[in-house]
């Protein structure tokens, strides 16, 4: 066996591969430390891809003075390759053999070292030049901390994460941060400088934006709220004093609409200075101190100022500006409940006032365009301004709610709208247009409470519409009964559209009348009759009137003929409606048609036989009701130009010893007379007081069948529940009053229909 | 015995037995004899009610007759019996057939008499409200019940725990109401 010359170069050459001596790891690590300082001082671009490799190939080796060669590196040509392979193999060594702890900390003292004297050239720039310095500091030190990355990769994949250490990217940030950002010389300084520049760029100066850019981007790339701690918190708390000065000066100065638009414009100002350098994050927070400042702080004072506050721009339709108060109140806390308070109120005040005006209360018909005007008006500020907000509008509702039914005669006033438009407001208006105007009468309907009592005017106005034949459109008629029909149900318009149903019915009647006897009456006076369900059309008290005998015979010949095709039924003439057209002839031969009503036709006719006549004499003979006749007489003797009969005394009100006399010098231009009678379109006080009380008594049973409805449902109910329930189901009627309900549990105890529960005297319960 | 049952068949004879037994008969006592009696029909006695009412008294002369009147109201006047009598006094007045209601001057009688000892000023100021409204001509039993209830519940003069929304009668909220506003009137 000559072996022993082998084993021992075997033995020498393991020895030298695997023995590490700490002066050897101090050589190794001074070398990695110089390649660091080189990489670092060098300018990045310069490296070509093979010394990047190379580079990368040292990562293997960490060492201190590398690392330093690396950072002081001016020129790639000194680093050469066999210095590489050395530091390459040694850094890996290092940290295979176990000193990567030296590395680490020998990394960390280099960089720290390094940045010290950074930071001084930063401190040492003058002005305008800090921020710039910094900037590029900053640059540089991010692209060789990139590479120093690259080439510690071994360190940083194995060494770090078993040892739980900072990798090495995040080290050189938080170095950077803790030597630079947070120096006692250069922290105080930034932040305050960066504050200046945004004061500079709020007062109109022009900044650089990319340098801002750069160094609030640096912030936010170092860990630790350094962004948030360093400039956001500082930036928040400035702002707030600079726009609550601000605001506090426009406020004095500006009226609310001028406010408004600077306030706009500083909101924005601020939102697109956040996109432009600083984090997305910070622009809902200076948002915020913006609202907070210049709106929320304010709002009140805005909303109320003197000519230019939200009422005034109300009142003139100021749409931008309501809409820019909308916008920006949107953004704050219960500003935009304030502005729906303000116009509610505002709105309440104004529907007040107009149903409270007795001057706006002379005319029905422009008291209800008002109304409508109103409503257009603050729908269009609402569709305009204020986005179609649905809180708006139910607000608005609410509000004509309340003030339409402040007057209690607004169902009457309602009414008298629809008739004057279907009398001859819409006459030559297209099908559309009626249509709309039709539709603005159903919305006003809504907002009614009393919605019985306008039922009831409608009938009223509608039965003299057909029966006088001034209805403009019997279509428009029929579109809005089927518009409250759908709106109210079918009880509503059933009697309604009896009444209709009766015209047409007493036309193909006297159609009938004449075919039968026609040769009978031809001599006679031309009669048309209109024949009425009793129950359909508003009552009417029958009066006393006798007819004159020419007129008579052939009132009972249609009698006849009608009872004759309809068995079982009863007639009775309207007197104190109806026309008559009379031919009359007078003194000097003058020939006229008088239009007048039957009461004037039955007192007219007395003058055939006689040339004059006593008041009393009238009266006994046609038997009108005193008051129908006096007004009657009236309208005939003392109204210029209709005065068919002279009056003596020649006083104005009929006196019960008054004589008439036929007047033969009657004159008018025309040859065909209307003589109308005199009264009042209104309801005059006393008419007023019987409708409402007829309103009522038709409440009566309704309030009973409710609660009798709701008792046979429950069975037992206390009094509470009772009120509630009867409320809710006559609500598209109208409000029933709680006194009202209670009387009528009262009058349904006495009848025996309910009883008070023995044991509780608080419920009641349903007799069977 | 005999003599008198044949004269009580009537209002004289209701009168003469009143004379024989020294009470007046507007006497709430009368009252109480015809509940206890159970008659049927104010100033008449039928002969049944007469026999079964006298045995129910345990009284077959005059002078137990006269005695038992005196503690017949303390009989009356205990909380058991006391509802039972109230709404008896209440029919009795009924004087026609399917008559519900009773005028208010008779109303204010039968109260004065009825409640009178018991709760006067309720009494007093209620007959008083009565005779001013003329909402009400009449009271009818429900309406009387409710009083009794009233008197019985709603603290007095100052008618704290009344409400409104109760179901109380509609004349006693108007009484309220008016004594509401006479108080008003009298602070002032």
């Amino acid at each position: 066996m000559s072996a022993p010359k082998k084993r021992n170069f075997q033995i020498e050459a393991f020895k030298h591969r695997v023995v590490v001596d700490p002066k050897y790891a101090e050589k190794t690590w001074k070398i990695l430390e110089h390649a660091i300082h080189e990489i670092y001082n060098h300018n990045a671009s310069g490296l070509s891809f093979e010394e990047l490799y190379r580079f990368r190939i040292l990562s293997t080796f960490v060492v201190g003075t590398f690392l330093n060669e690396v950072l002081r590196m001016r020129n790639w040509s000194d680093f050469n390759s066999r210095k590489q392979e050395n530091c390459k193999r040694n850094a890996y060594n290092m940290v295979l053999h176990k000193y990567g702890e030296k590395l680490y900390a020998g990394l960390v003292m280099t960089m720290t070292s390094h940045l010290k004297e950074i930071a001084k050239s930063i401190e040492a720039a003058q002005g305008a030049l800090f921020l710039e310095e910094l900037n590029r500091k900053w640059t540089e030190h991010n692209k060789a901390l990139q590479m120093i990355r690259d080439i510690l990769m071994y360190m940083d994949r194995t060494f770090i994460p078993s040892t739980h250490k900072t990798p090495v990217h995040e080290l050189g940030l938080n170095l950077w941060r803790d030597n630079i950002i947070h120096s006692s010389k250069i922290q105080t300084r930034l932040q305050d400088t960066l504050l200046e520049l945004v004061q500079q760029e709020r007062t109109g100066e022009v900044i650089n934006r990319g340098l801002m850019r750069n160094i609030i981007k640096m912030l936010m790339d170092l860990c630790g709220s350094v962004y948030q701690e360093n400039f956001e918190k500082p930036f928040l708390e400035v702002s707030a004093d600079f726009y609550r000065g601000e605001s506090q000066q426009f406020i004095e100065c500006c009226d609310c609409g001028d406010y408004l638009k600077k306030a706009e414009k500083r909101l924005n100002e601020e939102i697109e200075r956040v996109s432009q350098y600083m984090d997305v994050k910070s622009e809902g927070k200076i948002t915020n101190v913006v609202e907070k400042e210049l709106i929320e702080s304010h709002m009140h004072r805005l909303v109320h100022m003197d000519n230019s506050g939200l009422v005034n721009m109300l009142v003139d339709d100021k749409y931008d500006d309501l809409g820019r108060m909308y916008s920006l109140f949107r953004r704050v806390p219960d500003g935009l409940s304030l502005i729906r308070d303000v116009m509610t109120s505002h709105i309440r005040e104004i529907g007040k006032q107009l149903v409270t005006d007795p001057e706006k209360l002379k005319d029905p018909v422009d008291f209800v365009q008002r109304l409508l005007d109103e409503k257009d008006k603050h729908d269009k500020i609402i569709s305009l301004a204020f986005n179609n907000d649905k809180t708006f509008q139910n607000a608005l509702n609410s509000s004509f709610e309340y003030f339409i039914n402040l007057n209690p005669r607004s169902p009457e006033f309602i009414s008298l709208f629809v008739d004057d438009k279907l009398r001859k407001g819409l006459k030559g208006v297209s099908e559309e247009d009626v249509e709309l105007v039709l539709d603005k009468v159903m919305m006003l309907f809504r907002y009614l409470q009393e919605k019985d009592v306008f039922e009831k005017y409608y009938k009223q106005h509608l039965a003299k519409r057909l029966l006088s034949g001034k209805t403009v459109s019997d279509d428009a008629e029929r579109s809005l009964i089927v518009k409250l029909k759908t709106e109210c149900g079918y009880q509503f318009t059933s009697k309604l559209e009896g009444m209709f149903t009766d015209m047409k019915t007493s036309q193909d009647t006297m159609q009938g009348f004449y075919a039968a006897m026609g040769a009978d009456i031809a001599d006679g006076p031309t009669l048309t009759v209109q024949v009425l369900t009793t129950g359909s059309w508003p009552t009417q008290s029958s009066s006393t009137c006798n007819l004159p005998p020419e007129i008579l015979g052939v009132c009972e010949k249609f009698r006849t003929y009608y009872l004759g095709t309809h068995t079982g039924r009863r007639l009775s003439w309207q007197t104190n409606m109806g026309t008559a057209d009379l031919k009359a002839t007078f003194g000097k031969g003058q020939k006229h048609e008088l239009n007048v009503s039957t009461y004037q036709m039955c007192i007219l006719m007395l003058f055939n036989t006689a040339d004059g006549l006593s008041y009393r004499e009238i009266e006994q003979a046609t038997e009108i009701p005193a008051a129908d006749l006096k007004r009657c007489l009236q309208s005939l003797a003392c109204v210029r130009g209709k005065n068919v009969l002279r009056k003596e005394p020649m006083s104005k009100d009929i006196a019960e010893d008054d004589a008439f006399f036929f007047n033969d010098n009657f004159q008018s231009k025309f040859y065909k007379v209307k003589i109308g009678t005199v009264v009042a379109q209104k309801e005059s006080e006393p008419e007023k007081q019987e409708t409402r009380q007829r309103v009522e008594e038709d409440r009566k049973p309704q309030i009973e069948a409710a609660i009798v409805r709701i008792m046979k449902a429950r069975r037992v109910l206390d009094h509470n529940n009772i009120v509630a329930e009867v409320t809710k189901q006559l609500q598209s009627r109208f409000l029933p009053n709680p006194v009202v309900i209670k009387k009528r549990i009262e009058s349904l105890i006495e009848r025996e229909f309910l009883e008070r529960d023995k044991v509780d005297r608080k419920l009641y319960r349903y007799l069977a | 015995m005999l003599v008198i049952l044949v004269l009580l068949y009537s209002p004289e004879g209701i009168e003469a037995l009143c004379s024989a037994v020294g009470v007046d008969h507007t006497d709430v006592r009368m009252l109480m004899l015809a509940w206890k009696m159970n008659a049927e029909k104010q100033g008449y006695f039928t002969q049944d009610e007469w026999h079964i009412g006298l045995k129910a008294l345990r009284v077959d002369t005059i002078g137990k007759l006269k005695k038992r009147l005196s503690n017949l109201k303390e009989e009356v006047m205990k909380p058991e019996n006391f509802e039972n009598f109230y709404l008896y006094a209440f029919r009795y007045c009924l004087t026609e057939e399917k008559q519900k209601s009773i005028d208010i001057e008779s109303i204010c009688i039968l109260l004065d008499l009825v409640l009178g000892s018991q709760f006067r000023p309720q009494v007093d100021t209620f007959t008083e409200y009565l005779k001013i409204q003329n909402e009400y001509k009449v009271i009818n039993m429900d309406q009387w019940t409710n009083f009794f209830r009233f008197c019985k519940e709603i603290s007095f003069p100052d008618l704290e725990n009344y409400d409104t929304t109760e179901a109380w009668s509609l004349v006693l909220d108007n009484y309220v109401e008016w004594m509401k506003e006479k108080a008003k009137l009298a602070a002032a």
